[in-house]
C-alpha cells in the first residue's frame, strides 16, 4: 500500500548549519506517527519541506506518491497544518478567515459552510465567530490554528507542538479530538516536546536528533528495546538459598532489597513472586518501574527532550 | 489553475482596504481636494492658463496619477509585508496555489485600489474642478494600466523588504520625488533645459502626460510615447514581481 509520507534521504543546510543530514521516514495511510526531538532537531525544518515552505538540499519527498514539488497542488491539497507559531490577523473575523483558508484549497464559501460551521462548534469557537485573533486568548487561538487546519478535511494532518502553551484541561480536550480524528481515519504527524502526548497518542515514533532519525518503532517496541525497567522487592528473610531459587532472573541483591532487572515488568512480576513465596520469602513491598519515551530519549540522546 | 483560491485572495485583497477605507481611501480624496483648493485656486492668480487649460485643471490629471500610482504600489507592498511579519504567509505557500496565482491576487488586489482612488479624484476633478474629460474610456484604461504598473512595483517591493522602515525609505525616496518632478503641479516646458531632460529619464512624467492627454487633450510628452512607456513599465514590472515569487527568494528558506 502506498504510504501516506514518504521521506528518503532528506538534507537541508543553512549556510554553514547542517539542519537535516538524510532524513528517512516512511508514516502509513491511517498511521498516528510522533516525531520527537529537541529545539533545532530539524522536526520543523522537515515538516516545512514536506509543505512547501522551505526547499530541500537532496532527497524526495512524496504524499501519497506523488512528488510534493512536481505535484504540489495535489500534494497541498491532501494535507493541513497547525503550525506551532500563531498566524495574526489584523482585518478579518474567525469565520471570514475560515472561509478564505477553504478557498485556498478551492472550496468555494456555500460548500465550506457546513465544515466552517461544524469546526467552530466542535473547537469552542462559536461564540468567538465574529471576533479577531488578537482578542483570542492562547488556548482559543490554538484551538483556531487546529481548524484552520481541518476547513478543507484533509487526509494528512501534521500537528506541530499542538498542545504547547495550552492547559491541562484543554490539552486533554485535544487529545481525545485527535484520537477521534485518528479513528475516523486520518493520518495524522506530531511533533511534541511532550513526551507523554506521544507515547499515548502515537502509534509509531520516530526520534530525531541533529537532523537524523535516530531511533524509530512502536512506543512500546523503543521503551522495551532502550528503556530502563524493573522491578525492586522488600523481603524480611531472604536466606541462604535465594539465588538458586531465582536463577532463571536478572537480578541484583543488597541484604532484603531484591532488584530484578526486566523490559516488561508486569509480565515478569507474577512469576517472580511465585518464586519468592516458593521460596518462603515473606514479601513485605513491591515497586515496578516501567520505562517511559523520555528514558528511550535520554539514553539515545543523552540529555533530555527538553534541554 | 485554481480559480477558488485565486478568487478568495483576491477578495481577501480588496475586501482588506476596503475594510480601513479610512486609510485607504478617504486620505488621497481629501488631500486631493486640499491641492485643488490650496494650489489651484491660489495659484491659478498667478498662472492662469497652461497650454491653454486653466491651471486648476491642467493639475487634476497629475492628482489622479500620484493617487493611484501611491495606493497601487502601497497596497500590494504592505499587504505582502504584513503577511510576512504576521505569519500569515505560510498559509499562502503551503495551499495549493501558484506563484502566478498568488501574484496576480496581491496585483489585482493593488490594481483595484489604485483604480478606485484614481477614478474617485477623477470625480472631484470633474465635480470640483469643472473639467470635462476628452477621452474617458482611455483614462479609465490608462488609470487601470498604470495601477497594474505600480501595484507590480508595490508587490515587488514588499517581497524585497524586511521592514516597514525599508519599505517607507523606497517610498519616500523614489516614489514620491518621481511623482512630484513628473510634472504634476507644472509643464516641463516651464523647467530649465537640464530639468527637461532629466524628466525624460522619469517614467512618471510620461505617465502623467499620458493620463492629462487622454483627459484634456494636451501633454509634453507625445500620447504614443507615453502609452509605450506605460505599457512596457506594466509589463516588465508584472513579470519581474511574478517571477520573484516563482523564485522564492526572501519568501522561502
Amino acid at each position: 500500500m502506498t504510504p501516506a509520507i514518504s521521506i528518503r534521504n532528506l538534507t537541508k543546510s543553512y549556510e554553514d548549519t547542517i539542519a537535516l543530514s538524510g532524513v528517512d521516514i516512511t508514516i502509513g495511510d491511517g498511521e498516528f506517527f510522533g516525531l520527537l526531538g529537541p529545539n533545532g532537531a530539524g522536526k520543523t525544518t522537515t515538516i516545512n519541506i514536506l509543505t512547501g515552505l522551505v526547499r530541500k538540499n537532496e532527497g524526495d519527498t512524496e504524499i501519497f506518491g506523488r512528488d510534493t514539488v512536481t505535484d504540489y497542488r495535489f500534494t497541498r491539497s491532501q494535507v493541513g497544518i497547525s503550525a506551532q507559531e500563531f498566524t495574526q490577523d489584523w482585518f478579518f473575523p474567525l469565520d471570514r478567515l475560515l472561509y478564505f483558508q477553504a478557498g485556498y484549497y478551492g472550496i468555494p464559501k456555500e460548500k465550506a459552510k457546513d465544515r466552517v460551521e461544524e469546526l467552530l462548534s466542535k473547537l469552542g469557537l462559536v461564540a468567538k465567530r465574529k471576533a479577531r485573533l488578537r482578542q483570542l486568548s492562547g488556548g482559543m487561538k490554538r484551538r483556531f490554528q487546529i481548524a484552520k487546519a481541518l476547513v478543507h478535511d484533509p487526509k494528512i494532518i501534521i500537528l506541530d507542538e499542538p498542545t504547547a502553551g495550552v492547559d491541562v484541561e484543554l490539552r486533554h480536550e485535544l487529545w481525545d479530538y485527535f484520537r477521534e480524528l485518528h479513528k475516523k481515519g486520518k493520518t495524522i504527524l506530531l511533533t511534541t516536546h511532550y513526551i507523554e502526548e506521544a507515547e499515548m497518542l502515537c502509534d509509531k515514533v520516530a526520534i530525531i536528533d541533529k537532523g537524523r532519525v535516530i531511533k524509530e518503532g512502536t512506543p512500546k517496541e523503543l521503551t522495551s528495546q532502550l528503556g530502563k525497567a524493573g522491578i525492586t522487592i522488600n523481603v524480611s528473610d531472604p536466606g541462604e538459598e535465594l539465588e538458586s531459587c531465582l536463577k532463571n532472573f536478572t537480578y541484583t541483591q543488597e541484604d532484603g532489597r531484591i532488584h530484578f532487572t526486566t523490559r516488561e515488568p508486569e509480565e515478569a512480576l507474577p512469576d517472580i513472586i511465585n518464586a519468592l513465596t516458593r521460596h518462603g520469602c515473606h514479601i513485605q513491598r513491591v515497586v515496578t518501574t516501567k520505562s517511559s519515551l523520555e528514558d528511550v530519549f535520554l539514553s539515545l540522546t543523552g540529555k533530555g527532550i527538553n534541554e | 489553475m485554481n480559480w477558488v483560491g485565486l478568487w478568495t485572495l483576491t477578495s481577501r485583497e480588496v475586501g482588506r482596504f476596503f475594510a480601513v477605507y479610512r486609510q485607504t481611501i478617504i486620505p488621497g480624496f481629501i488631500s486631493s481636494i486640499l491641492y485643488i483648493l490650496i494650489f489651484g485656486f491660489t495659484l491659478e492668480r498667478r498662472i492662469s492658463t497652461i497650454d491653454g487649460i486653466p491651471y486648476t485643471m491642467f493639475i487634476i490629471p497629475g492628482l489622479i496619477m500620484m493617487n493611484t500610482l501611491t495606493n497601487a504600489s502601497s497596497n500590494s507592498s504592505s499587504s505582502m509585508l504584513q503577511m510576512k511579519l504576521l505569519g500569515q504567509l505560510p498559509d499562502l505557500l503551503q495551499a495549493p496555489l501558484s506563484s502566478f496565482e498568488i501574484s496576480m491576487a496581491y496585483i489585482v488586489g493593488g490594481t483595484v485600489r489604485g483604480t478606485v482612488n484614481g477614478l474617485l479624484i477623477l470625480l472631484v476633478g470633474i465635480t470640483l474642478g469643472g473639467i470635462s474629460v476628452i477621452q474617458p474610456f482611455a483614462t479609465v484604461g490608462f488609470i487601470i494600466l498604470v495601477s497594474v504598473a505600480f501595484s507590480s512595483i508595490g508587490f515587488l517591493l514588499g517581497q524585497l523588504a524586511d521592514t516597514w522602515d525599508q519599505l517607507a525609505t523606497l517610498q519616500n525616496f523614489l516614489l514620491t520625488p518621481l511623482s512630484f518632478l513628473g510634472g504634476i503641479f507644472y509643464s516641463i516646458k516651464m523647467l530649465p533645459d537640464w530639468a527637461q531632460t532629466a524628466s525624460f529619464y522619469n517614467p512618471i512624467y510620461y505617465m502623467i502626460n499620458g493620463l492629462r492627454f487622454t483627459i484634456l487633450g494636451v501633454s509634453d510628452s507625445p500620447p504614443m510615447t507615453s502609452f509605450i512607456v506605460a505599457l512596457i513599465m506594466t509589463i516588465g514590472f508584472f513579470l519581474a514581481a511574478v517571477l520573484l515569487m516563482e523564485s522564492g527568494k526572501k519568501i522561502k528558506q
